[in-house]
């Protein structure tokens, strides 16, 4: 029996400076949570977002930064011969905030 | 004094366990299984009512490696150390792999073990028989799941089975041997209840309580009627067979029709809230059921987190490019975060329903993993050295107990082996190894495990 993950996971996130807070997931499947950071389209960093509601990212270089929320979706463990995952992937479940410095 | 959780059972006048033993052995009257039992059936001993605690086994099927998780060896080379870091927790001086944020701040409910090991092969079903029945295989003396030894002594609380295994149970995981859940020799009447269904699903349905297609309640009220009857007239001729069928029809009746089973097995009164804390997933799910279970009466519940080891995403790294394919990738976003969520919903839960101090929580698997990494990036199975771990019960927490040695090869102090483990959990529920006794082949009345229970947790 595999694994069954049933709804959509879903949350909202908002800024507090630069400072980036997360509410609980809806239809959490309790797979890794993780921040997407991005700065003038080229994703930073992808930080484990499970333990905390909020998250500020080191980095103070000047760019347009993009953050939105995202977990994992498990369909099955299919790999390709470089050893990555080719139907599951990660999936944004929340709305996108920006900031620019 | 024979003990049935803490009921004093006078079965005879000596005292002590080495007596009733050889009482036993000898076959001296008055002392006898047979003799316990009419005891037990006169209802001298109201089994029903004898306390003792509660016990939810997480058995992690495929294993982790205990390098990648519990005893993580950051100082080793990084063949062997692997690609995850350690943090700290909330006990000082103890540190677990990153990807179990909140264990690490619940570690002071916690009690790892770090030194346990199994001198036998390491096929994933010899550990799956050390770690549910205590016992090596032997195909001509096949020993019982800790949780139908439960059931056969203590029975069960209420009309729900006194062991229950979710979601399902073991099915392939390489050799046709078996898994260690089944009764043997306790006869039908214990063997675990195995859900057969996955409570994650919206169509989860019970598979062994639905009655039949085409058959209302009233048809099977009426075929119990007729069964009554059959089973009177067989009764005149009864026979071990025969009790066994009777007990085992009870208690599938009892289970088709009562209340308290369609409401243990109804998530509808539970919060979406609850739901999405334990995880919108198979595991997850299911560790809400075994909290709900235990609450309704059931004393041992097991939860196999996988049935298979092929061909999903699973513990069991080998990464071998074929049909064992997991990685660090799996364990990462996949396996670490599922259970680091489950479990900790699952002790918070208990907690603040009271629950926690009388329920025993173990995480079990069958073994570790090589300390060095294979060509392919994975870790093969390695019995010589690994980690399990309980909580609650009274269990004291925030400790690590044993050590194994610089790259997680073997045993450095305080050497655990499975046998332990189990006497170790039967000591948490409460029971007296030293005095209770269990029904062996034959009747004989036999101990429990022949093992000493890990000091140091209580």
């Amino acid at each position: 029996m595999d694994q069954k993950y049933e709804g959509q996971p879903k949350a909202e996130i908002s800024l507090d400076g630069q400072k980036v807070i997360r509410t609980d997931v809806t239809n959490d499947w309790g797979l890794r949570l993780q921040w997407q950071i991005s700065r003038d389209g080229k994703v930073l960093a992808t930080p484990a977002a499970r333990a905390d509601l909020s998250y500020e990212h080191p980095e103070k270089e000047p760019g347009k930064y993009e953050i939105v929320l995202q977990m994992w979706k498990y369909v099955n463990y299919k790999k390709n011969k470089e050893g990555e995952f080719t139907e599951s992937k990660f999936i944004d479940i929340s709305n996108k905030v920006t900031y620019s410095i | 004094m024979l003990h049935i959780g803490h009921e004093k059972v006078p079965v005879c006048s000596g005292p002590s366990r080495r007596s009733f033993l050889q009482a036993g052995a000898a076959g001296l009257a008055g002392i006898s299984l047979p003799n316990f039992m009419q005891l037990e059936a006169s209802g001298a001993v109201d089994i029903s009512k004898a306390k003792i605690k509660n016990c939810i086994t997480l058995f992690l099927v495929g294993s982790p490696g205990h390098l990648d998780t519990w005893d993580m060896k950051p100082d080793a080379p990084e063949d062997i150390r692997g690609k995850f870091k350690p943090i700290d927790t909330n006990v000082s001086g103890i540190q677990i792999c990153e990807h179990f944020p909140l264990m690490a701040r619940m570690m002071d409910k916690v009690a790892l073990i770090r030194s346990i090991h199994h001198k036998t092969g390491a096929s994933h079903e010899n550990g799956q028989r050390w770690m549910m029945t205590g016992h090596d295989f032997n195909a001509n003396n096949p020993q019982p799941y800790i949780g139908s030894v439960v059931s056969r002594v203590f029975g069960p609380s209420g009309n729900l089975p006194a062991a229950i295994i979710l979601p399902d149970k073991i099915g392939n995981t390489g050799t046709s041997t078996p898994h260690g859940q089944k009764a043997a020799h306790l006869g039908s009447a214990h063997e675990p209840f195995f859900l057969g269904g996955d409570p994650a699903s919206k169509e989860f349905k019970v598979a062994n309580l639905a009655p039949p297609a085409g058959q209302s309640e009233f048809r099977v009220n009426a075929r119990r009627d007729l069964l009554s009857q059959i089973d009177n007239l067989q009764r005149r001729t009864e026979t071990k067979t025969t009790r066994d069928f009777d007990t085992s029809y009870a208690r599938a009746f009892n289970l088709l029709t009562s209340p308290e089973t369609k409401k243990a097995f109804d998530f509808s009164e539970e919060s979406d809230k609850l739901l999405d804390r334990y995880g919108r997933n198979t595991f997850g799910q299911s560790c809400l059921m075994a909290r709900r279970l235990i609450e309704r009466g059931s004393r041992f519940v097991t939860v196999n987190h996988f049935d298979t080891v092929f061909d999903v995403s699973c513990w069991d790294m080998h990464a071998n490019g074929g049909n064992l394919n997991n990685t660090y990738d799996d364990f990462e976003r996949h396996l670490c975060p599922q259970f680091d969520w489950a479990f900790t919903a699952l002790v918070e839960d208990l907690e603040q329903r009271g629950m926690l101090d009388e329920t025993v929580i173990c995480v079990l698997s069958e073994f570790g993993r090589t300390p060095k990494i294979n060509n392919k990036g994975g870790r093969d199975h390695y019995p010589s050295a690994w980690t399990n771990f309980f909580c609650g019960g009274g269990i004291q927490g925030g400790q690590v107990i044993g050590s194994t040695d610089k790259i997680g090869a073997a045993p450095h102090d305080r050497p655990i082996l499975p046998p332990q483990i189990l006497a170790s959990i039967y000591t948490a529920m409460g029971i007296d190894l030293e005095t209770t006794m269990m029904p062996g082949p034959g009747s004989r009345p036999i101990r429990f495990i022949d093992a000493e229970p890990i000091r140091e947790l209580f």
